[in-house]
């Protein structure tokens, strides 16, 4: 057996058992013809914990050394309470499910976070900036609203250099990807706090019927639709070459649309902040988008990411090019009917791509969408100091391998946090995966697409864009022509309007 | 005996913690919602500024409010009618002593129980286009077909919304109405079985007269309740396809919550509130409702 | 009541079964969800009878273990955190009673002397009270907020129970009306000739009389506070939560977490229907509107 492969297997075993599927004598068994010795996880003992749960010999507790400096610089603030509001994100879930008591230990302080769906976390932040009423000590930001609450947080790196007794050691502001930086953390030239999480578009197609249909992964977006299609009428009615995330009025139509927008050298905005989505590669990204939603279930006009990744998971959808984010549940034989025949790739190539300069408002066109969000203290807050700590701590090194590790799967931030050895450890088959996060990384880097920063956004992405181009597949509009003309004269009255 | 203003024969002190209630938590509300509808909440400079009468003229010229307007028309007059005919249907049916039928009655108000949000959630999976029971028995029964899922399809997501509100509300029109029925005086049936009277005309000429303030109450009560059903639209369609379902609730919680137009969300509420005093007094009056 | 023959006894009976089960069914859908491993709640054709049950859902939101062999969790709940749902649901419960109790008294209060004294304006009073349920949620969500942020009652149980007692007013106030109102005045009447004061009169003899249909009202009532979502969505942060607010938590950015929002879902049936069957014969004897008296 290769090292890798014993490694594999160690991981595999471990997960089996913990999740019941293995007893615990042919655990034992199989553990000591790895060499593993039932030493390691005590004779007598029941289950390992669950933080153990999900590699093999790493473990999964945060490091002495971080938990040391929380220790030592929270002590003027033990007793705080500090306030989150965050849409149910796996970085968020694993810091309040797993990781948060660890820094509440250390600290004296305690942490309270309120998990709420997308919408609701932005209702809530808008009416304590409104009223600044400091309820919450951070934001949760998603990077569609970076520009309207940029003046309402600070820049970690004012704070990193206004207080120099209160910066954790290794922070190490340069590991966040630059890319991310851009695209979620920066507005004009502020930072809006730091990258805090990074779902984006990846291609996941499933490997078995793709071998049996003889493909490779996409290379090109009209190769992908030959795909779809061949697999749609090869094997349907009940299997479908591609799926979506396209329910009207919501804000994943809107993700979907700039997906194949930018994928054909298209932008939302002109350099001149005009909405561009009815020039000719707009058009011709929405006649692709046509011909490729009839390799769709017919459901996806009504499906929101949650359809989307469910027509994967069941086994209804051989391919989607979405949120990344899913492929680690894809993963989880609980849950699906796919566990271990999905795969990950970077998203086909784009036909054409413009430049940012060639868009407005900081429009970064690329194939692979990027939904992240960052994490900043408030300037309501009446413990601005304390929050610094915490957020911190929250987006660290040895904070986001263990988000990653804990069954998240989800996109680290940071770079060095994909070559971590736990995070690797990790890439066997089942929940919680890290397999997919080489792509995720190549993504990000090569591949990442952006939407614009202004104001009127949030109104825009959920409200304009999307309603009107759920109308058009309504069949409301006689061509796709009038509907992005229909978008382009509401956008550019509301984005003239301030 | 005293007779002040604070006596228990005077009807201010009965009155003084409901009264105070409602003026704190209504006309304060009210007020400050009249304020705000001549401002707007400038997002760049966090103040609300006085905009006199500009989102009263957006909201005359504002096509999209009178399109959400016709849609909640239409979705509290079906709705409203179903619930009472299916509720009264289902009222006479089990106005009855038969084995069991006292756990049927229970079995019905389960409905009530399930938060309307949660309730959306459970019609959503039932309605799924590819996964929901719903789906599939049209499917099967060959009423529908694939292509055109129940709530991404413009003509038939209202009806799929619809479905939820009526299944949730007519248990509670059949709790009324099965109430009014059982409070009846039983003289003016006993006459009727003398002449021979068929069930239909018994129910037209001495129940539906008797039951007549019961129902007007229960349409009243509803009613308002309907116009300004939120949790369906928005846990369900948000308002899809396109506009289909965009309720005008909908549209001010929107306005409020998603865009921070905080004077417009208020103009469109007053609206709201105005439309639905206007249709509740006509009925009173028409109804002949008397307190 | 007329005389009917067997079989139209026994068409009846099938016909309201049936439409009380299609009612039900729905409910019944929703319950096996909470008893469903992911896979099996999306499945093609829907699996409506045959499943193989499991309890995972209700342990992970209540974070026990139920002991039949499910005793690890997932490494990461899907609701982040949401295994602490025993709290909400007291909260829920908190939330519910005391604001019942307290629309209920004010509106009774109120009622009596509606439907007993006579004074200028009384019909427009009722119909004032009516019109203040007419006002949109949202429309109250942002003043109440900042009422609230001044007397510091946001996040509090106070603050919650107050706004919701406030919604259930009109209704409660238009039913206890009418039972008042079918109560002959004459008992009143004959009370006062004994120089009884209209408190005494009220508490001893009245009161009493309108017990079933105060309980019909409260079940109303429960069941509204049971089951609002933007006051609580608005007016609360980390303190308190209750089931509607809290299930919207298992809707994620990696999908909705359909099972488990089943299990919260069904075991906050529960209280409400253990409340509404404690009232039953109240329920239905009581809520009507008045309907004798015309």
């Amino acid at each position: 057996m290769r090292d890798s492969d014993r490694k594999f297997y160690r991981a595999k075993i471990v997960d089996d058992y913990v999740r019941g599927r293995l007893d615990r004598r042919s655990f034992l068994k199989a553990a000591s013809a790895l060499g593993l010795g039932a030493g390691l996880f005590g004779t007598g003992m029941a289950r390992p914990r669950p933080s153990f749960a999900a590699s093999g010999t790493p473990t999964l507790e945060p490091s002495a050394d971080v938990l040391a400096w929380v220790k030592e610089v929270s002590k003027p603030f033990a007793g705080t309470t500090l306030r989150l509001a965050t849409e149910s994100t796996p970085p968020s879930n694993a810091i309040n499910s797993q990781l948060k008591k660890y820094f509440e230990e250390a600290s004296g302080m305690t942490v309270e976070i309120e998990v709420l769906p997308l919408e609701q976390v932005l209702q809530k932040l808008t009416l304590d900036i409104a009223s600044q009423l400091g309820t919450y000590d951070l934001y949760y930001i998603d990077q569609s609203w970076a520009a309207s609450v940029s003046r309402d947080v600070f820049d970690p790196r004012e704070q990193m250099a206004e207080k120099p007794d209160l910066a954790m050691p290794d922070y190490n502001m340069d590991d966040f990807l630059p890319a991310l930086v851009d695209g979620i953390a920066k507005y004009e030239d502020r930072w809006v706090g730091v990258p805090y999480d990074i779902p984006i578009f990846i291609m996941q197609y499933r490997k078995d019927i793709y071998d049996k249909m003889g493909f490779k992964a996409p290379e090109t977006l009209e190769e992908y639709y030959e795909q779809a299609k061949a697999i749609t009428e090869e094997m349907g009615p009940n299997m479908f070459g591609s799926t979506g995330q396209m329910k009207s009025g919501h804000y994943s139509l809107e993700c979907d649309w700039t997906a194949w927008l930018w994928g054909h050298g298209g932008s939302i905005f002109t350099p001149d902040r005009k909405f561009s989505g009815n020039d000719e590669a707009g058009l011709a990204a929405m006649e692709y988008w046509d011909r490729l939603k009839t390799t769709m279930p017919p459901g996806v006009t009504g499906w929101t990411w949650d359809g989307q990744g469910q027509s994967v998971a069941q086994g209804v959808a051989a391919t989607m090019m979405s949120w990344g984010e899913f492929f680690p549940y894809f993963d989880d034989p609980n849950a699906t009917k796919v566990s271990g025949l999905m795969e990950a790739a970077r998203c086909p190539k784009p036909k054409a791509l413009r430049t940012v300069s060639e868009t407005g408002f900081g429009e970064i066109p690329g194939v692979g969408h990027q939904g992240g969000s960052s994490l900043a203290v408030s300037r309501n807050s009446k413990a601005p100091d304390a929050a610094w700590i915490f957020m911190q701590w929250a987006t660290c090194y040895d904070t986001q391998v263990l988000i990653t590790a804990l069954g998240g799967g989800t996109g680290p931030t940071r770079e060095s946090v994909y070559d971590d050895e736990r995070i690797i450890a990790n890439r066997r088959v089942g929940a919680g995966t890290t397999r997919h996060l080489d792509v995720v990384r190549e993504t990000i880097a090569k591949d990442m697409g952006s939407e614009p920063d202004l104001p009127q956004w949030a109104e825009l992405s959920n409200d304009t864009i999307p309603v009107r181009l759920g109308k058009y597949f309504a069949g409301e509009y006689s061509s796709a022509k009038e509907a992005m003309d229909d978008i382009a004269q509401a956008t550019d009255k509301i984005v003239s309007a301030g | 005996m005293r007779v002040g203003v604070l006596s228990w024969d005077r009807p201010w002190i009965w009155l003084l913690p409901l009264t105070a209630m409602l003026v704190a938590f209504t006309i304060m509300p009210l007020l400050y919602n009249i304020w705000l509808s001549f401002h707007e909440y400038h997002t760049f400079s966090r103040e609300l500024r006085w905009v006199g009468g500009a989102n009263w003229a957006q909201l005359v010229a504002d096509a999209r409010m009178w399109e959400a307007l016709g849609i909640t028309l239409f979705y509290f007059a079906v709705t409203l009618t179903v619930q009472v005919i299916l509720g009264m249907a289902i009222a006479l049916l089990l106005d009855d002593d038969e084995i069991g039928f006292g756990f049927l009655r229970t079995l019905l108000t389960l409905t009530l129980v399930v938060p309307p949000a949660i309730a959306g959630m459970m019609f959503l999976l039932i309605e799924d286009p590819e996964f929901g029971v719903l789906t599939y028995v049209l499917e099967q029964l060959g009423l529908l077909d694939k292509t055109t899922p129940i709530l991404a399809t413009a003509s038939t997501a209202i009806w799929g919304v619809m479905l939820v509100d009526i299944w949730q509300w007519t248990p509670f029109m059949v709790l009324i109405f099965l109430a009014g029925l059982r409070s009846l005086p039983p003289e003016p049936y006993e006459a009727a079985m003398l002449d021979g009277a068929s069930a239909f005309t018994v129910f037209r000429r001495i129940t539906l007269p008797l039951m007549q303030k019961v129902i007007a109450v229960a349409v009243l009560i509803r009613g308002i309740d309907i116009f300004r059903m939120f949790d369906y639209v928005f846990v369900m369609t948000s308002g899809g396809p396109g506009t289909s379902t965009y309720t005008l609730s909908l549209y001010s919680w929107q306005q409020t919550f998603s865009f921070i137009k905080w004077g417009y969300g208020a103009t469109l509420s007053l609206f709201t509130l105005l439309i639905i005093l206007i249709v509740a007094n006509l009925f009173i009056w028409v109804a002949k409702v008397r307190w | 009541m007329m005389v009917r023959s067997k079989s139209s006894r026994v068409l009846r009976s099938v016909v309201a079964w049936g439409t009380v089960l299609l009612f039900a069914f729905p409910l019944y859908y929703w319950l096996t969800v909470a008893f469903k491993d992911g896979k099996e709640i999306f499945n093609y054709p829907p699996q409506v009878w045959s499943f193989s049950p499991t309890v995972r859902n209700f342990e992970e939101i209540f974070g026990i273990s139920l002991g039949f062999g499910f005793g690890e969790q997932r490494e990461v709940l899907p609701g982040g955190g949401n295994w602490r749902m025993a709290p909400r649901l007291w909260d829920s419960i908190v939330i519910a009673v005391l604001s019942t109790g307290i629309a209920v008294s004010i509106a009774t209060l109120a009622s009596y002397a509606l439907s007993r004294m006579e004074f200028a304006g009384r019909h427009h009073f009722v119909s004032w009270v009516l019109s203040t349920r007419m006002m949109p949620p949202v429309a109250v969500a942002i003043p109440v907020f900042f009422i609230y942020k001044e007397l510091s009652l946001l996040d509090t149980y106070t603050g919650v129970i107050l706004i919701h007692a406030l919604m259930n007013l009109p209704l409660a106030v238009l039913l206890m009306k009418s039972f008042f109102d079918d109560i002959p005045h004459e008992i009143d009447e004959s009370g006062m000739i004994d120089g009884a004061s209209r408190f005494l009169i009220f508490r001893r003899i009245i009161l009493p009389m309108v017990k079933g249909g105060a309980a019909a009202t409260a079940v109303l009532c429960f069941i509204f506070s049971w089951t609002e979502f933007l006051f609580v969505l608005t007016l609360t942060q980390t303190g308190l939560k209750t089931v509607p607010v809290v299930s919207s938590t298992f809707v994620t950015s990696t999908g909705t977490a359909w099972g488990n929002m089943a299990a919260l879902g069904a075991a906050a049936m529960l209280p409400a229907f253990l409340f509404i069957l404690l009232v039953q014969k109240h329920l239905v004897r009581g809520l009507t509107l008045g309907s004798v008296k015309q």
